[in-house]
């Protein structure tokens, strides 16, 4: 199903239409059918999306973990949920392959509704859940094989791309081996290639680096760049500020069940703050003080605990502040995704949520 | 919702495949308690036993011994082998390490085509091990009538049956433990009244109706019947009460098994 502003969108399966960016064309140039005509369309206005979410809403008893999530999800492009322990991330990745079911809000993927057509969606997906889920029974050719035929994948097909894809994550020398006997990293990669053996539409990785070593990360870092470059969609969680600035294009930032902000690393850090930011710690005694000064000077600020911060923007900027404030003590460096988390949500990323 | 046949299929054979590298040797150790069982009572005790119902007491018992195997193994696989399957459980490296039934409904399985699958395995468990045990039994002069090829689907019906109630056991449980009350309170009373070792009729008729409504009972019966005496009209009637409860504990099981993984 396209999607494009100037057509009438009559099917309640329909996703709903698309971002604002899309130019609006003049309604008369719709056909009076209600079925949505791709011949109407010019390339330059159809946005096809992966995901669309819309006020998603989840209660865990009497846990809000969503709290009205809303955000989409364009083909082709590699999207972050970006948020510390208990943002909700997983929470929003599991109603797209449909182990959590909505309170309300609409989720459709690749144009499907979630709550009518999650078979149909499955079949189209590639996970990689939080905790992998490998299938501790079978050995490594096995898990694939078998998963294969879970997507109907014909036997042939399936021993041919296991072979390929056991190759490519470097696990051939494994593939008779059991699950069990494989190191976390050799796992890890297991569960990306079993993610894959369907060639799916949309990759999603729950957390797909926590708890590996760093050799390992940058592999997966740089398998993912390939898989992005053949034009998957790719939608990861993550809490891990470099591995979403460095992977993703577009992120949305989570926290306590909010998607607090949505855009691409570089959008979110200079919309919220600047491309520069000059960080220092005071005590207590003198917050006042430092924050009446900084005000006088007009510069934009915010402040988790001792710490102060202030976005700025030209270097004239900077010797001002060092002039407010005394040079040893202040750290001036370049703004960081980890800094828009903190100014949007009031706590460090890594820190548990209070 | 509409059920693909074949994914229902999918399902029973990766428990298929990890049956099939131990088959041969798990098979032997499944029909070896019956056939010590067999041995000791049906020949030993019954030696003792002048006969019952006109039959030797060995031919009275076979029957018994053949349907409570099948809803043992049925049972066991579907309460204790499920447990696993169903619950997470914590990891070697201390993360919780998801049940296979959710990693399974990653794909585009669905629920009741997964709880189908599932049920068929235990079932085929259950109904394999009671063919072991006829099997052998056959070099016993036990069981030597064309009709056994009309006990099979009985032994697979019964077998079914008791999937079902270990399927609902395991989605009730919180662990392995608790598992003790409905296999002491229900299983093994089952094996031991309901006409597998002596008559039905020798009970009173309070316990008699109650043991009546009982899946085993009529198992036993049909396939005591089919031994014996060839096809009658209340064999009619025992396989309609089995495959009311079949339909009952199926529909339990699939509820169930929905609840479970559809938070
Ligand atoms: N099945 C569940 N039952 C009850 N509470 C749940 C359930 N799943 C998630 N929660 C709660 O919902 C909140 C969000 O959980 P979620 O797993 O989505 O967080 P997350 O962002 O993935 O965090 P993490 O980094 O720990 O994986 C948490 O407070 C969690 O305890
Ligand atoms: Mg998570």
């Amino acid at each position: 199903m396209l999607n494009n502003k100037n057509t009438p969108v009559a099917s309640s399966e329909a996703t709903p239409v698309a971002s604002a960016e899309v130019p609006t064309a003049p309604t008369w140039a719709a056909p009076p059918t209600l079925e949505a005509p791709t011949w109407a369309a010019p390339p330059t206005l159809v946005q096809e999306l992966a995901l669309d979410a819309r006020h998603l809403v989840k209660s865990f008893d009497d846990l809000r973990a969503l709290k009205g999530v809303s955000f989409d999800v364009r083909v082709g492009e590699v999207f972050g949920l970006l948020g510390p322990n208990g943002a909700g991330k997983s929470t929003l990745v599991k109603m797209v392959y449909g182990h959590v079911q909505p309170n309300s809000g609409d989720l459709y993927i690749l144009g499907m509704n979630v709550r009518s057509s999650s078979r149909e969606i499955r079949g189209r997906l590639g996970v990689v859940p939080q905790d992998e889920g490998l299938d501790v029974e079978l050995t490594v050719l096995e898990n694939l094989m078998v998963f294969a035929s879970f997507f109907e994948v014909s036997e042939g097909v399936a021993r041919a791309r296991a072979y390929d894809l056991l190759k490519m994550m470097r696990l051939d020398e494994y593939t008779h081996e059991p699950v069990a006997n494989l190191s976390s990293g050799y796992r890890r990669r297991l569960a990306i290639a079993r993610a894959m053996v369907n060639h799916p539409e949309i990759l999603i990785l729950d957390e797909p680096t926590v708890g590996l070593d760093s050799q390992v990360r940058l592999w997966i870092w740089d398998f993912l760049k390939k898989v992005k470059d053949q034009a998957k969609t790719i939608i990861l969680t993550t809490h891990y500020m470099e591995e979403a600035e460095l992977l993703c294009d577009r992120i949305a930032i989570v926290d306590k069940g909010q998607a607090l902000a949505v855009g691409s690393p570089q959008d979110l850090i200079s919309v919220h703050l600047g491309p520069q930011m000059a960080e220092f710690e005071v005590a207590g005694t003198e917050m006042s003080y430092y924050l009446n000064r900084i005000r006088e000077r007009r510069f934009k600020f915010f402040t988790v605990g001792s710490h102060i911060y202030v976005p700025f923007q030209a270097e004239s900027d900077a010797n001002e502040l060092l002039t407010i404030v005394n040079s040893r003590r202040i750290a001036i460096r370049r703004t960081t995704l980890s800094d828009v988390f903190l100014h949007l949500a009031g706590h460090d990323l890594r820190e548990e949520p209070t | 919702m509409i059920l693909h046949w074949s994914q229902i299929y999918r399902v029973w054979r990766r428990n298929f495949i990890i049956f099939k590298r131990t088959w041969l040797l798990s098979l032997f150790w499944i029909v070896l308690e019956p056939l010590f069982l067999l041995a000791a009572i049906g020949f030993g005790l019954g030696a003792y036993v002048k006969t019952v119902g006109g039959l030797a007491y060995v031919d009275f018992y076979f029957p018994g011994l053949l349907c409570t195997t099948s809803m043992m193994i049925s049972f066991f696989e579907g309460a204790y082998g499920n447990f696993s399957k169903l619950n997470s459980s914590r990891s070697v490296g201390g993360g919780a390490a998801m049940g296979i039934y959710s990693v399974i409904l990653i794909s585009p399985v669905t629920v009741p085509e997964l709880t189908l699958g599932e049920l068929f395995w235990a079932a085929s468990k259950g109904m394999l091990s009671s063919i072991g045990l006829l099997v052998v039994g056959l070099f016993f002069g036990l069981g030597h009538t064309p009709r056994i090829l009309v006990v099979i689907p009985v032994l697979f019906a019964n077998a079914w049956i008791f999937s079902c109630v270990g399927m609902v056991v395991t989605s009730y449980v919180r662990n392995y433990d608790q598992m003790i009350f409905p296999t002491s309170g229900l299983i093994v009373p089952m094996s031991l009244f309901c006409g597998t070792f002596f008559p039905v009729n020798e009970l009173n008729s309070i316990l008699k109706s109650v043991i009546y409504v009982l899946p085993l009972t009529h198992s036993v019966e049909i396939v005591r019947k089919l031994f014996v005496s060839g096809f009658s009209v209340d064999l009619l009637i025992n396989a309609f009460v089995l495959v009311v409860i079949g339909i009952l504990v199926t529909r339990f099981a699939l509820r169930r098994l929905a609840y479970r993984l559809q938070p």
